[in-house]
């Protein structure tokens, strides 16, 4: 994907000149290139903390400790982009609810209100039910590539398993599984679309599960819909909007962000024959790759908001002004691991922040471990040796999420 | 040995029960459900660990003193 730098606006005065780096988080070619060389080199040649021109202007956390101590304190950086009385004026004026990504866009208290009701669906007690269903997913996403001796790792596991593994708990119609991954790439096309356009994503989201919501309300079974509507959100019943909102934020965090895990873990492991070799002699380390991958590439970039004027790493902030956690940077930042740069299996401290600390820490992480788990087990057992096709080298996009959009392999089947 | 937990600042990550189910119970959202460990003998290597596992660094090990 080409992508076109966004023009540079002016220093505000009170940000020093040291404090200046010019980084495109949408459209740096190198970070396109080869999204977490470009972070390493970033890590060496710019401040922990500092501001670019780039994309309006706006903050970016590279070090470890900031994007911790950020995270926690949610009163200076808060995850409400916009206010919400300013977001109930807006709804006031469109023509139907605009679905809102609940929790995410709320700071404590209120976001445990909305997130609670969610940790027990998401706890790992419910997502360890889940795992049987996952690996016989994945094992039939794996069989059927097995015999072409290539794919694209991307659109033949990586986008298809997600989305049947939230059909299921959703409990939405496996049959009408095209839809959704129409929804997905659509979502996916244009990851820094104007916010009206974002507003229609939404509502077409929601058009395609309706029906199904509808049934549920009346038709309650075995899944996390037919739970939702049992809910008591503030001592009300769950109304359609809330359940808008839930669905919304579970289909856009659930399906854009795993996937782009596995294509970094895949792609490393097939650049790694040798890494590969030991995982098959030994699946019990898988587990442990799985977090060492989570570190080694970490691939979001949550945005918040300054909340208060605040002086954050010796650097003046203002209210209204934009930072991004660059969880990618914390985990590579050589201050908080030793060869940071290295894959190591054996590794003491694999305590990364992937799934962000602080209140907001990832609800679907202990799905996301699973997913990412079960896939690297399956491909490794079910296909011989794979490698990267050098006639068609991986590519990716980078934003909010750190993406692969392409991922070509080879083994000889 | 015993482990201390700042447990309002738990925020679900659930690392410490991957090291050990057993000494790191979790309530059913998947929070630590207590404030304080006893760490029966054997398993002060899995309670280290454990501790180690947090992400938010809320887990705290307190070594016997007491020792002759």
């Amino acid at each position: 994907m080409t992508a076109t730098l966004s023009p540079a606006v002016a220093r505000p005065a009170h940000v020093p000149e040291a404090a200046v780096y010019d980084f495109d988080m949408f459209a740096d070619p190198a970070y396109v290139a080869d999204p977490h060389a470009r972070v390493l080199d970033l890590l060496g040649k710019a401040p922990g903390v500092f501001w670019t021109p780039r994309n309006g202007g706006h903050w970016m956390l590279l070090s470890h400790e900031a994007i911790f101590n950020a995270a926690r304190d949610v009163e200076t950086f808060s995850s409400e982009l916009m206010p919400l009385d300013k977001v109930e004026q807006m709804q006031k004026m469109m023509p139907r609810h605009v679905p809102l990504p609940l929790p995410i866009c709320v700071d404590p208290p209120a976001h445990m209100k909305y997130r609670g009701p969610l940790n027990r669906v998401f706890g790992p007690k419910a997502i360890n039910d889940l795992k049987d269903s996952i690996r016989t997913l994945a094992g039939e996403l794996v069989d059927a590539i097995r015999p072409q001796g290539a794919c694209d790792f991307m659109s033949a596991v990586a986008e298809p398993l997600p989305v049947q593994v939230f059909l299921k708990m959703l409990g939405l119609p496996v049959a009408r599984m095209d839809d959704y991954r129409a929804l997905v790439r659509a979502h996916l096309s244009d990851p820094t679309p104007n916010p009206m356009d974002s507003v229609k994503k939404l509502w077409r989201i929601v058009d395609t599960i309706k029906d199904v919501l509808e049934d549920r309300r009346a038709n309650p079974q075995d899944d996390i819909i037919s739970l939702l509507w049992q809910l008591d959100i503030d001592g009300k019943p769950t109304t359609m909007d809330d359940m808008e909102n839930y669905c919304v934020v579970l289909f856009v965090a659930g399906l854009d962000t795993v996937m782009n895990g596995m294509g970094h873990g895949i792609r490393h492991l097939a650049q790694h024959p040798e890494l590969q070799q030991e995982l098959r002699a030994n699946p019990a380390l898988i587990g442990d790759a799985t977090e060492e991958l989570l570190r080694r590439y970490t691939f979001t970039v949550p945005p918040r908001i300054i909340g208060k004027d605040t002086v954050f790493a010796g650097l003046e902030m203002k209210r209204g002004e934009r930072a991004m956690l660059f969880l990618p940077a914390a985990d590579l930042d050589p201050k908080a691991f030793s060869h940071a740069e290295r894959f190591d299996l054996k590794r003491e401290n694999k305590t990364h922040i992937a799934f962000n600390a602080g209140p907001h820490r990832c609800l679907g992480s202990h799905l996301a471990r699973v997913e990412l788990q079960i896939v690297y087990e399956e491909m490794l057992k079910r296909l011989p040796l794979f490698r990267l096709d050098p006639a068609h080298p991986p590519s990716f996009h980078c934003g909010h999420v750190v993406g692969v959009d392409t991922l070509h392999l080879l083994w000889n089947p | 040995m015993k482990i201390r937990i700042d447990k309002p600042a738990c925020v679900g990550n659930a690392r410490c029960a991957a090291v050990s189910a057993e000494l790191f119970p979790l309530d059913d959202d998947g929070y630590i459900a207590v404030s304080e460990i006893a760490v029966p003998p054997g398993m002060e290597q899995l309670a280290r660990r454990g501790a180690r596992a947090c992400p938010e660094r809320i887990i705290v090990i307190e070594e016997d003193v007491a020792k002759s």
